[in-house]
């Protein structure tokens, strides 16, 4: 291997990257020869780079993926904390006392954020109270809403816990609208409870149920595998 | 100290902006409920909500200021939109973050163990050469 080469060998002009386009940046690789032009009593030109294209390395970087960078930015609590347990999917986990329904995507019922961040409101206005005349316009037929309004009430299936929370605070809050003379919509929205507890209950059975159907699966995976909803026949 | 100040300060901020939108929740859920079967006696406290509602909305927008320098990454919102919980996206980070610096970890040491195997060939093959290489290496103040 011919390590020494001659000077013109050595030119840009000359280099192996020569057809590279000029317009693009690269590094500089002037200084690739290693020379020492050493002035004071001994003036001398010392070749010191018999080596083509050495380079001096660069600087070693203080910190690299070869440190364990979670503990150096101190997120090890953060990591466990997150990463050692096992965290809820649903929204509903992390926001549990936020009304209806919103495990729901919310493209459906185009409450997005993303479509707030593409599209956003006209802000910047004034917000004032209304007067007389515009609370007239919030004059309101007696009756219930249509069928396809109610939905919007709907609660997600809470646990035991919070029914028994919930059955309190339904007897506290009927009882705070009937000093505000509101006795009739204080019983419908007993009745409606009722409704909702019903459906509720009804979607605990059918979770157990599949929870039954999982662990059967689980523990017996030789069994037949899920024929009924959690009836066994016995012969 | 500087640390716990600010950690109090943001928390109290958030909590006060978290207050008032529960409030702001609360009221309008009561306002559906009102509405969803609504009778004439439930006039005045239908307006009396119509007003917490405006009022809510005023007060939520002066707490704006305090948070207008609090940054949010844009992909926990297509978390949220999906309806999954937020944590899961730091979740995601924690991991990710692991994974890509054990593999640039796993590089690195690649990258050292050809380095030595490259060496001990080179010595293998070109001796002088190589002394003259080390020579001049360990010249070089590190």
């Amino acid at each position: 291997m011919d390590l020494y080469r001659r000077s013109d060998q050595t030119s840009p002009k000359s280099s192996p990257r020569g057809s590279r386009s000029p317009a693009i940046p690269r590094q500089d690789s002037t200084g690739t020869l290693k020379t020492t032009i050493a002035l004071g009593k001994n003036p001398a030109i010392i070749q010191k780079g018999p080596f083509y294209l050495m380079k001096e390395p660069p600087d070693e970087a203080k910190l690299t993926g070869n440190t364990n960078l979670l503990s150096y930015h101190g997120l090890e609590h953060s990591y466990n904390k997150f990463c050692g347990k096992k965290i809820k999917e649903e929204l509903n986990a992390f926001l549990p006392n936020l009304p209806g329904n919103i495990d729901a995507p919310g493209i459906q019922d185009n409450s997005s954020l993303r479509s707030l961040i593409e599209k956003p409101p006209i802000t910047g206005k004034e917000l004032i109270p209304l007067s007389g005349s515009a609370l007239a316009g919030f004059r309101l037929h007696p009756g219930p809403l249509p069928e396809q309004y109610r939905l919007m009430h709907q609660m997600p299936p809470k646990k035991h816990k919070h029914k028994k929370k919930r059955k309190e605070e339904t007897k506290e809050g009927p009882l705070q609208e009937n000093q505000d003379n509101a006795s009739e919509a204080s019983v419908e929205q007993k009745t409606k409870h009722k409704k909702q507890k019903r459906s509720d209950e009804e979607r605990e059975k059918r979770k157990k149920k599949k929870e039954k159907k999982k662990k059967k699966q689980k523990h017996s995976p030789e069994h037949p595998g899920p024929s009924t909803e959690g009836s066994s026949k016995i012969t | 100290m500087w640390g716990t100040v600010t950690w109090d300060k943001m928390s109290d901020r958030f909590e006060a902006l978290e207050q008032q939108l529960e409030h702001f929740i609360e009221n309008t859920r009561q306002l559906g409920i009102t509405v969803s079967d609504f009778q004439p006696q439930g006039q005045n406290v239908l307006n009396q909500k119509l007003h917490t509602m405006v009022t809510g909305m005023q007060e939520i927008d002066k707490l704006k200021n305090q948070v207008q320098d609090v940054q949010v990454p844009l992909e926990v919102f297509d978390y949220i939109d999906q309806g999954k919980n937020p944590q899961l996206y730091t979740k995601d980070c924690m991991e990710k973050a692991l994974m890509r610096n054990e593999a640039v970890k796993g590089k690195i040491d690649a990258y050292k163990k050809f380095k030595g195997l490259l060496m001990l060939e080179l010595y293998k093959v070109f001796p002088n050469e190589m002394n003259k290489y080390r020579a001049m290496r360990d010249e070089r103040p590190s």
